[in-house]
């Protein structure tokens, strides 16, 4: 089964042909997490589950203390691909969840083009992305494919 | 346990509009300062005809818009207390703005049985979300697996 892709109206932030294969996109480094910003990332998101908020509760399932939403994790790194092609270029993005993330960790998202090829008539890049805290550990592991326009068209 | 039988079920559809506050909220919460996530004017000065969504905005229909999900899973034998999230992945296939109304409809498509290493067992179950908006177009398939230690 093909799927059509509508056109979609947004503005150009990457050009097909200004892409390399083996390219990395600009590192995002985030600030450390907290506990403010997991609270308000549960009431955004709708999960409350209590692993992620309550102390206590982290410390009884032996997390060792309350650990990140990896659903935040995956939206730092979706902030890294907004940021390199603009929200609307993406196609597919998908992670997977390696660690937890704990308090006071430091985030930092990397990624590289792996490919680029052409199909539905769209110019394509495919990359890798990955997020590591500040001992390299990693957190997130994930593929994406982005739509950009030719120079030409 | 996973009822290995439940695999190809599909849930009840649900229904859920796209906020414009809640793109803003999520986008706050992740700490990304794009002026396009915030405001509409922004979006628009920026070329954009209102605020897009963000890459893990989905995620606001699974959990604001699903209302059912967990009730869904508990019914083929999902222990909710022993869940860890695996894996998500997004397929965007359709412009989607605020204002926007999609339908849900969420498919159980793989879901096994595997033996660890001490002799516990855990589920690996994966569910997909097909998202329909207003039009009937198909815009999003979301697909989030999870992982469940008995």
């Amino acid at each position: 089964m093909t799927t059509e892709i509508t056109a979609i109206q947004a503005p150009i932030k990457r050009y097909f042909e200004d892409v390399e294969v083996g390219e990395e996109l600009p590192k995002l480094v985030k600030a450390p997490v907290t506990h403010l910003q997991l609270v308000r990332y549960a009431g955004a998101s709708g999960d409350f589950n209590p692993l992620h908020t309550d102390p206590k509760v982290g410390e009884m399932v032996g997390t060792g203390g309350i650990i990140a939403h990896g659903m935040l994790i995956m939206g730092f790194v979706g902030q890294l691909l907004s940021d390199y092609v603009g929200p609307t270029a993406l196609r597919k993005f998908g992670v997977r969840f390696k660690g937890m993330t704990h308090l006071d960790d430091v985030i930092t998202c990397t990624g590289v083009v792996t490919d680029k090829y052409e199909a539905n008539g769209e110019a394509r890049i495919v990359g890798k992305v990955q997020a590591t805290d500040q001992n390299g550990d990693v957190k997130v592991t994930g593929t994406f494919e982005a739509a950009l326009p030719h120079k030409s068209a | 346990m996973f009822d290995t039988s439940k695999v190809g079920q599909t849930f009840p559809p649900f229904t859920v509009e796209v906020y414009r506050n809640k793109i803003d909220e999520l986008t706050t919460a992740i700490g990304d300062p794009n002026p396009i996530y915030h405001s509409r004017e922004a979006a628009q000065a920026a070329g954009y005809p209102d605020v897009p969504l963000s890459p893990t905005s989905p995620t606001l229909f699974s959990f604001w818009g699903n209302r059912n999900g967990g009730r869904n899973l508990a019914s083929v034998g999902i222990n909710l207390a022993r869940v860890l999230h695996g894996e998500e992945e997004y397929e965007y296939l359709a412009p989607i703005y605020p204002g926007d109304v999609l339908t849900g409809v969420s498919k159980i498509v793989e879901g096994r049985h595997r033996a660890g290493r001490d002799g516990s067992s855990m589920d690996i179950v994966t569910t997909e979300t097909s998202y329909t908006n207003q039009h009937n177009q198909l815009v999003l398939k979301a697909r989030t697996t999870i992982v469940v230690r008995e």
